[in-house]
This record gives structure tokens, sequence and C-alpha cells, in this order.
């Protein structure tokens, strides 16, 4: 069974951008994904404090469904890659649940919220 | 004189998850030396505020927003 994941990584900001994308595709060649990861590449920013020696880091945000026994492999070679400052694995969890209140559901707590208030007036 | 009720702000906002990559978004919810705002003074619910302290954590993790302050890189 596979899950949705969503992976943050923060890497070497020194590095060419080049390097980081083909450092990205080899980590994430170990999770076997039917497809691959959508990319949201945020580029450098700066650290809100200093990991070691680092100031800037570059961001990458990843989103892969993945069978969970590839984790760990995938984990220890992140772990092991020097340009890899950080990095944070989580579940995507934004898909499961009830979608989000409609306009409509806001409108009505709304309502109900000011009636609410009306009725502590008159005590 | 009576207490005004006070909204979630992040129901109003219409956010039913909250996010640990939206830093600016998070920022609101700390204070100035960068604890997290209880949630008697913010007004956030519970079900939020229990979302908005692991987020928080996890942006704290990632350098998107500072432990203390005075660590700044």
């Amino acid at each position: 069974m596979t899950r949705e994941y969503e992976a943050v990584y923060i890497f070497d900001s020194a590095l060419e951008d080049t390097a980081i994308t083909d450092k990205l595709t080899k980590h994430h060649a170990l999770l076997k994904a039917a497809q691959a990861p959508t990319l949201d590449i945020w580029g450098r920013r700066q650290l809100a404090y200093k990991i070691g020696r680092h100031e800037n880091g570059f961001y990458i945000v990843a989103r892969f469904a993945a069978v969970p026994e590839t984790l760990p492999e995938f984990e220890r070679s992140l772990k092991l890659d020097d340009g890899v400052v950080r990095y944070l694995i989580t579940l995507y969890e934004h898909e499961l649940g009830a979608p989000a209140l409609t306009e409509e559901q806001l409108a009505a707590r709304a309502r109900a919220a000011a009636e609410e208030d009306e009725d502590d007036e008159e005590e | 004189m009576r207490k005004q009720k006070k909204v979630c702000p992040i129901t109003e906002a219409g956010i039913r998850f909250v996010d640990y990559k939206d830093d600016r978004f998070l920022s609101r919810f700390i204070t100035e030396n960068g604890k997290i705002l209880p949630s008697r003074l913010s007004g956030v619910d519970a079900r939020h505020q229990r979302q908005l302290a692991v987020a928080i954590k996890r942006a704290r993790y990632l350098a998107l927003l500072p432990y203390t302050k005075g660590h700044t890189a």
C-alpha cells in the first residue's frame, strides 16, 4: 500500500542548482515511486537561526506516493548526504478527512454565532 | 462589562489544516521571543491550537521560525 508523503529538504546553499537537482533525483530513485514526485522549489532563503556554519539554505518541497518500506533506505541516503542540511518527511494529510468548509457553511456558522450573541444580551 | 466573544482567527480564515510551511501565517501565533501564543490570548479554538503547536514545532525544526530570539543567522 502506498501513502502520500510530503518532504522538505534544506540543501547547502553553496551547491550549484544542477548539483542539487541531481542529488534529489538520485535520492528519489530509492523510493521506487510509480510517479515522479511533484517538486516545489523555493530556492535560497535565510535560515531563522544558524545550523552549524550555514546561514542560508536551498529549500525544496516534494510530494510523493511511496510504499512505507522504502522510507528507511531513503532516509539513510539523505542522512549520509553532506549536501542535505536538514530534511523533514511528513504524511501528507490534506487529502484526508472531510473537505474544507464551503462558503455557505461559513456563512451559516457566522449567523449562528450572531444569534448566540443576541441571546446573551437578553440575559 | 461583558467580555467580548473571541472568534477563532484560523476558523475565520477558512483554514482546515494548519500548514507548517507557511511561516508568515504561523508567525502571527508566536510571541516576540518565539514562544507559542496561548489560545486564551489568541482566541484559537482547541482543535486548531493543537494543529498550530505541531506546525510551529515543525517550522522551527526547518529553520522557518526561530526557537528563540537572538539566534538569527
